[in-house]
Order: structure tokens, then sequence, then C-alpha cells
């Protein structure tokens, strides 16, 4: 038996892994993350509005998430709802960190890992050298530039505001929505698919993923020369909370079911090894994301795909990529909408209330899946407030049960490399698990 | 140039936020060699063990730091620059709050009281500092020219004017037309919703953000991420004394806020007032 500790690099943040060697398998995995920053602790006692300034410095990645969190879970305490018009700018803004982190995510953090030893492709995907690599850079830099539109800046705005937004769009931010949205959609049939747009409309109505050209494509031939088409699978439970383009719901021994319920969450004390509550619903793991994502909304070609594989590292990844076409097509509708609708006020309050006494909770889709955000108000102030990130269901320990996740997707497996692999596939965001 | 990029407790807001600088293609053709833990191929610890070694050009640091953080200590000595990448690294800032043992390079808070006693570190503040202040810092010290500082350790070409400064609300601030709810283009946000822009320091209404906005301009009142006090309590608040506010844009007077502010009240044009 051999153990190995590593330290990660290219994470939101620091990670750890260690593993624990037998007979050239990995026996045990183990995930942790040594720092915690403590912004639940600093919320207490402020006043509730501070909220929307400090929970989205959680992730510098996905804080746009937080803040949708934060706010759909004091309007659920206070009992308001948004305006159509804030509430389709939230799903476009929501969406676009989504697509940004859905990119670097392929480029900075994917590729790169699986291309290190092939010289020539190397050189394009080249951390700061590459041509691709600045490529994909330049993409995610106008996804957040048309948040920005909106929200005045990405990363760390706080344009949400109970009953609504702070900024009021007009006709010529649209129209600089809709060229941003044309452009990385152009990127992303060239580039990463390497489709037409019909020959993508024909694939997803069941074509064979040989079809896949562009990046998409590169990769897969990668994934299966290092044996990871069928490798890197989990429980197979799968799990969301809905609320931007899928149903809540998870999935498990092949079934699905409505609603996810808080009360069934549980937090469990965690592991010597680990600062992290290992994260059970109904007192199993469940894994979440893009994947859950596509299966939940019936995402025929991401079913068959898993039908196929089961919860793989190879679809975990294809079901991360393509859900960006999906997103683009979700963002078009929001947007043609969203014309129809300017003239409606931003807010549906005019001033933040007082609040005497309340609680709310709100699940949000952030990038790697599903956010909880939970607040407790009493006087104005916060008493109590608890956030549930994605990375916690995936990367979280084991409870005395349960392997984590990721943890379990490792194990059996039989190179470090593929260990890193597999690892990324769940997208590794030390910030957000230990915040 | 070598430079090394360096996280400690951080959300990785500021990488992000560099990320989004539209010359990053020729600025990384610039360096000699750059490392950054969460984009670079290489391992950490042995980067940061050939560097202990060897003098290099430029140390960059994101996030709030530990007071036992030897290495970086050590790495300080043997850069030619050091910068604190955003509020984390120059202040503390969000982590500092519940931890003593946490703070900033050559700060905690407005105190000089931080991990590094010297070298004098470059600050740039803003949660996240913008991507302008991180390039544009970099090329200059590329040229082997360090910035000119303020008291703060700011570079002062970003630093030394007001946030208020190029605010498309500056009309109704002039004339004190105050927003009284949100969600509207118009209106001053100092009086009702505790915009910090006459007194915080930073560019970001002159060069905006994206390229395209700023918080002000999408009706969100600034908090001042700049400053030492980020973030003060009551964010979206300003505190008032019988109607004044209490705190006042840097460097004016009570007597000078009052009487302008009634003589503007009185003379505001329609066109203003108006919503809508
Ligand atoms: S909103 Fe803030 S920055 Fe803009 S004019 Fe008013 S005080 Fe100045």
């Amino acid at each position: 038996m051999k153990v190995k500790s590593i330290n990660l690099e290219r994470v939101e943040g620091t990670a750890r892994l260690e593993l624990v060697w037998k007979d050239g398998f990995i026996e045990d995995a183990r995930v942790s993350f040594p720092y915690t920053r403590g912004i639940e602790r600093v919320l207490k006692d402020r006043p509730y509005m501070d909220a929307l300034v400090i929970t989205p410095r959680v992730c510098g990645i996905c804080g746009h998430a937080h803040l949708i969190a934060c706010v759909r879970a004091l309007e659920k305490a206070m009992g308001i709802e948004p305006t159509l018009k804030a509430s389709l700018v939230r799903n476009i803004t929501q969406s676009f960190e989504i697509l940004q982190n859905h990119i670097k995510w392929f480029y900075l953090f994917i590729l790169p890992e699986f291309l290190q030893d092939s010289n020539g492709l190397r050189k394009l995907y080249e951390p700061f050298k590459g041509r691709r690599w600045f490529l994909a850079i330049r993409q995610a830099a106008q996804a957040v530039k048309a948040i920005a539109l909106f929200s005045g800046q990405w990363p760390h705005s706080s344009y949400a505001v109970p009953g609504g937004i702070t900024s009021n769009p007009k006709p010529s931010d649209l129209a600089q929505l809709e060229a941003i949205t044309h452009q990385i959609r152009d990127f992303f049939l060239k580039q990463v698919v390497g489709l037409e747009e019909e020959e993508l409309r024909r694939f997803l109505e069941g074509g064979s993923l040989s079809l896949l050209k562009g990046d998409l494509g590169l990769f897969l031939e990668f994934a299966h020369k290092e044996g990871l088409f069928r490798a890197g699978r989990a429980y197979n439970r799968l799990l969301s909370g809905g609320e931007l383009y899928n149903p809540s719901g998870f999935y498990c021994k092949k079934t699905y079911h409505g609603r996810i319920k808080p009360s069934a969450l549980q937090e469990l004390t965690p592991p010597s090894y680990s600062t992290v509550s290992p994260l059970r619903y109904r007192s199993f793991p469940y894994e979440t994301g893009p994947l859950s994502r596509q299966l939940l909304s019936g995402n025929r070609f991401i079913k068959n795909l898993h039908r196929e594989y089961g919860d793989s590292f190879m679809v975990r990844v294809v079901a991360r990529v393509l859900e960006i076409w999906h997103i683009l097509s979700r963002i078009e509708e929001g947007t043609k909408r969203l014309y129809e609708c300017l003239h409606e006020p931003s807010t549906s309050l005019k001033k933040p209330p007082h609040v005497k006494r309340a609680y709310g909770y709100a699940f949000v889709e952030a990038a790697r899946g599903t956010l909880m955000h939970e607040v407790e108000i009493e006087e104005g102030l916060i008493k109590r407030y608890r956030i549930i990130t994605p990375s916690q269901w995936n990367l979280g320990p084991r409870c005395e049960r349960f392997l984590g996740v990721a943890e379990r997707a490792i194990v059996g497996l039989e190179s470090e490399r593929q260990a890193m692999l597999v690892l990324r596939s769940f997208d590794l965001c030390s910030v957000c698990t230990t915040r | 140039m070598k430079a090394l990029w360096l996280q400690r407790l951080t959300c990785c807001g500021n990488t992000h936020s560099f990320l989004n600088y539209e010359g990053l293609e020729y600025l990384f053709s610039r360096f000699e060699y750059f490392y950054h833990p969460s984009l670079s191929l290489e391992s950490e610890e042995e980067v940061v063990e050939r560097f202990l070694k060897e003098d290099f050009d430029l140390l960059l640091v994101e996030g709030a730091v530990r007071r036992d953080d030897v290495v970086l200590k050590e790495l300080s000595k043997r850069a030619r620059f050091v910068v604190a990448v955003g509020s984390c690294a120059v202040y503390g800032n969000i982590p500092a709050l519940s931890d003593p043992e946490v703070c900033g390079l050559n700060y905690r808070f407005k105190e000089r009281d931080g991990l590094l006693e010297d070298p004098e570190v470059i600050n740039l503040p803003g949660c996240p500092a913008h991507p302008y202040w991180i390039a544009h810092t970099i090329f200059l010290l590329m040229q082997g020219k360090k910035p000119e500082l303020d008291q703060l350790g700011r570079p002062k070409d970003f630093y030394s004017s007001l946030t208020h400064w190029g605010c498309t609300r500056n009309e109704y601030f002039e004339w004190k037309v105050d927003a009284e709810e949100l969600g509207s283009e118009r209106g001053c946000l100092f009086y009702h919703f505790g915009c910090r822009g006459p007194l915080s320091y930073s560019s970001c209404n002159r060069i905006l953000w994206n390229g395209v906005s700023s918080k002000t301009r999408a009706g969100t009142p600034c908090f001042g991420c700049t400053e030492y006090d980020f973030p003060r309590r009551g964010l979206w608040e300003t505190r008032q004394y019988a109607g004044i506010p209490a705190e006042l844009p840097i460097g004016v007077s009570k007597r000078g806020y009052i009487m302008l502010s009634g003589i503007a009240k009185m003379f505001a044009p329609e066109r203003l007032k108006n919503e809508g």
C-alpha cells in the first residue's frame, strides 16, 4: 500500500488530494481543502441588504449566482416577487456567468491537462501562450461584458435587489447583448463543436459522438485513449434544485423524483481530514451540475449518452460543454421577451423595507450545480445565514456510510493522471467549498 | 520579466477580473516567465522552491494572508517589486474581519500592521481590482519604473480621483436631486442609498468596468471597496444626523454642504426632477 498526497494546481483556491494505492489501483481517495474564510460569520448581525454585497464575494467565478441566490432568499423571506423584466434580466446575467465558467473550465482546466504530452496541440492550448487559450479567454470576457451591461461590472456586482434590479436597461443594451450572444454562438459552433448549426441540430437529435469535431471532438479522442469513456463514475445519483431552466428533482436507481425539499438536506460532521461538512440528501450522496440539469430537463441526447455510459467522466464533460448551446438558446428567447417588457419598472419595491422577522431560502443554478442560500432575519438584521454550494455536494468528504461523490468517482482508477482528470470533471472550486 | 502570482485567502475574483483585460495576449508576450497557480501547468510547490533561491522581478499576491506566512515573507525579499492585488491582499478585507491572525501585506485595515514591514508594497485595492490597474501597473514595472504612490501605497494614476468622477449621475448630485428609489438611471445615490463615490478613491467611472459600465451607472451605490473600511456595516444606507449625511464628500465642510445643497435644490432644473 502506498499513500500519496498531492497539492492540486489549476483550481479555484487551494485543494489537496490524497491517494491510497493497492495493486496498481486507487483504493481510497480523500479530497480536502485547507482554508476557510468565515463569510457566513461576517454576515451575522448586519442589515440584511449587506448580504447582497458580501455573499457574491464567496466566489470570484460564480459570485453572480451567489448574488441571485441571496436576493431570492431575501425575496422569499419578505414574500415578494421581482418584476417580469427584472427576472428576465437576472436569468440572462446568470446564464452568461455559467457560459464564461463552462468555457474557462473546458479550455483552461480540462484541455491543457489532457494535451500535456501532445506536442503540436499543447502549443495551441498552453497557458499564457496558446492561440486557443487566448481565444477562449476572450469569449469568456465577452460573456461577462454582457453581464456588466446590466449589472455594472463582473466580477462582484450587487445589482439584484429585493423586488428587482438596480439598472434600467435600454433597447441599445439589448442590441449589444444580441451581438455578444451571436459572437459566442459562433465560437461554439466553429471552435467548440466544429459543426454547422444544422449539423449540430441533427446531431442532438440522436447522432453518434464521432460526428463531433472541434475542440470537443479532440477531447473525445483523448478521453477515449485515456480509457475515460466509462471510468470516473460516482453513485449515479444526480440532483438539481431547479430555478433556472430545469425542474427541481433528483435521479436515482433509474427513476426521476420531483422537487427537492430543503428539510431532507443533511449536513453531517466532517471527518478528521476535512473542514467541510459532508452533504447528504435523504441520507445519500448526490452529484449536482450540468449533467443533473440536462437529465432533469429531459435532454434526449444526454439521456441516451448517460444510459449508455453512466455518470462517467466523459458524460460529465460532454453534458457540461453541450449545455453552452442550450443556454445560448435560452438567452436568445429571454432577450426576445425582454424587448417586450422594457417599459416595466425595474423593481416591484420602492425601497428595502424594514423586516421584523422572516425566514427564506432559495435554490439557484450556478455553473457547477445547485447552490442554496438560507437566511433568517430579525429586526432588520441577519440572525443566521447558511450557504450550501455545488462543490460541497460534489467535492465534499465522506460520512460514516458513503465516500464523497468525487472520492467515489476516483476509487478504482489506475493512474494519478486519471484521478486528476476525474477530479477536474467536477470542477474544483475550493473557494466555494470552504467559503 | 519574471513574475510569480500567488493566492492566499481569496475568492479568486482578481484573477477573473484580470482575465478580462483586452490586451492580455500582448501583456503575456512580454513576460519572460509568468506563474499563476490556477492557470499554469507547473506545481506551485516546485515553482516556489525555485524562486526562494533566485532573485526575480515581480511578486503579485491575491488574497488576505496569515501572519505566520514565512514563504511570502521570504519571497518578498527576493522580488524586485511586490504588488498586492485586490483589497484582501491590501487590507485583509472580509477574511480579516473574523480572524485577528489574518491581514494584508503591508496593512491590516488602516493600520500599517500587515505581514510585511518592508518592502513597501504597491497596493491595488478594489474588490476586485480593475484589470487596468493590474495590467497597467505591470507595464510600468516592466520598464523598471515604480508608480508614484499615495500614503496607502496606491498608484496615484488610479487612486487619486474619486469614484464619483465620471459618474453619469453627477448632474443629479450637483443639483441635489436624490434617487428616492432603486431601479432608475436618474437621481444620485449619495443621500439615500449610501453611495461612497464622493468618499472613495478609484477610477471606476473614468475607465469603466468590462468596457461598458460601473456600479453607479447600473444604479447600484458605490460601496467603497477600494478603501480600508470596506465592507462597512449598512452598505446601502446613508447615516444621517438631522438630515445631514454623517460623512460628507471628501474635503467638503458641513456648512458648505448645507448652503450649497439648499441653493442647488432651489434652482434645480425641472428636467432633472421629473422622473422618467
Ligand atoms: S451616485 Fe454616487 S458616484 Fe454617482 S454622482 Fe451620486 S454620489 Fe457621485
